[in-house]
């Protein structure tokens, strides 16, 4: 895999914290927004060498930190987690479109709990908010609405090898 | 070598340093305070993301308005009759108040108390919102070099929006009142008791008084008392009654004044810092009235 890859990677990763941030800011169904710089993180890792990718998770998520209202490292922390569980079970024996819905369904939200966890523990009190399992729960499941766009624009302009649980 | 035996891989060991990395700059993060290293990141970072926040904000702002115009259409019959009826109530209520607001116009004028109205104050637009559901923040378009300074009271035609915490030169990050990390001293406009409203990181805020002495009754306004924002901007609507009991906190619910879901324009008021209160009352802008003799009615 050469450098371009890993750019064109980054820059996806970094074109969806920005969406994020504007785009769904007006747009939030229900009141919720999907997560769609974890999504686009999922997807470069599982297109990505194990390194880039987990560099390219970390840079991401160290974006959506800057941009955000958090301490900085949170996201680049959950990003660089979800990465590492994505390569971990990329290359599992299970294929078909359910296989994606339930892994970028679970990996968004471990992200987002990861993420819940360790804010917490940095004096942002999110564990106990009232509404709480919505918050994780909701945008996971959005996710899992735009995963497969997400997936095939990665897939696109990464031009990985086939793997098994992503059509 | 690991001591089950295994070889810890390339991949696993760049995911142990990136965490450590993170967990690092988070703490450095957290600990600094004033013009840290990780501010002066954040804020680099963020003038250089603004135009570009900006411009995809400028392309996204009319396709949303459209489609939420035409989703809207079906709802709008019964959206009028209710506010037909609104209508109706509130003319009632505006009667019931307009000799209401003239007495407290002229004790205005009696303790010479300057209304939140009469600040200065710098308009701004939302161009971005947080990075996630967890995040009350939203950034402003302008800057220290309009003005804007960290602490400043926030707000919109409603009421209290939130306070700025992070300037740039050409942007401003503001962190909502419904972030729990932010706290607001007020007053019950009807009673005049005090206490702190808290954010939840959802759309209700958190009421706490500590020696409140009369109920926290549902619809009552809440107003800032000056101590770490300008005095007199509404915050929100007791959501439910309360009694006061004697050595018991009086705990509730408050509905925020300001709709966060459709903020587009602020209000930064620039004119006020919290420097401005009184450090002996709490209460800045408001000096001691003259004593009134109790006989003579004021209206």
């Amino acid at each position: 895999m050469n450098s371009s890859k890993i750019i064109i990677a980054l820059g996806i990763v970094l074109a969806a914290v920005l969406i994020q941030t504007t785009v769904f800011q007006h747009i939030q169904p229900f009141g919720y927004a999907p997560a769609l710089g974890l999504l686009a993180a999922i997807a470069t890792s599982r297109y990505l060498k194990p390194e880039p990718a987990l560099f390219v998770a970390f840079s991401g998520g160290f974006l959506q930190d800057v941009l955000g209202g958090s301490p900085l490292g949170l996201w680049a922390c959950t990003f660089t987690v979800i990465a590492f569980v994505t390569l971990k079970i990329r290359d599992r024996e299970i294929a078909g479109p359910l296989a994606v819905l339930a892994g970028v369904f679970g990996l968004t939200f471990l992200g987002q709990l990861t993420y819940a966890v360790l804010a917490t523990l940095f004096g942002q009190g999110i564990i106990g908010r009232p509404g709480l399992i919505w918050d994780l729960l909701v945008p996971s499941l959005y996710n899992v609405i735009l995963a497969y766009p997400v997936f095939w624009l990665t897939k696109s302009a990464v031009r990985p090898k086939e793997r098994a649980w992503v059509a | 070598m690991l001591p089950s035996g295994k070889r810890l891989d390339r991949a696993t060991a760049l995911f142990i340093s990136l965490l450590a990395v993170g967990f690092l700059v988070a703490t450095f993060d957290v600990r600094a305070s004033g013009d840290s290293a990780t501010t002066v990141l954040r804020g680099g970072v963020q003038e250089l993301a603004e135009p570009i926040q900006g411009g995809i904000d400028f392309l996204v702002r009319p396709v949303v308005g459209f489609v939420d115009g035409v989703s809207n259409v079906a709802g709008l019959r019964d959206q009028n009759e209710r506010l037909e009826a609104e209508v109706q109530r509130l003319e009632a209520r505006l009667r019931e108040t307009a000799a209401l607001e003239r007495r407290v116009a002229e004790l205005e004028a009696i303790s010479d108390l300057a209304p939140p109205e009469g600040l200065a104050t710098v308009t701004a637009r939302i161009y971005s919102g947080g990075t996630s559901t967890f995040d009350q923040v939203r950034f402003i378009n302008k800057g220290s070099s309009d003005g804007v300074i960290a602490g400043q009271a926030v707000i919109d035609e409603s009421g209290l929006v939130g306070r700025v915490d992070l300037v740039t030169g050409s942007s401003a990050r503001v962190r909502l009142i419904t972030d729990p990390l932010v706290s607001v001293g007020v007053r019950i406009q009807d009673t005049n008791q005090t206490g702190a409203v808290t954010g939840r990181g959802d759309d209700v805020l958190q009421l706490d008084m500590f020696d409140a002495t009369a109920p926290a009754t549902e619809g009552a306004v809440l107003i800032t008392d000056g101590s770490r924002f300008p005095p007199g901007v509404v915050v929100g609507f007791i959501r439910e009654t309360r009694e006061a009991n004697v050595g018991f906190a009086l705990r509730t619910t408050v509905d925020p004044a300001a709709a966060f879901s459709e903020l587009d324009f602020v209000k930064i008021v620039v004119g006020w810092s919290p420097l401005d209160a009184d450090p002996e009352s709490g209460d800045p802008l408001i000096e001691p009235p003259p004593s009134i003799d109790p006989g003579v009615d004021i209206r």
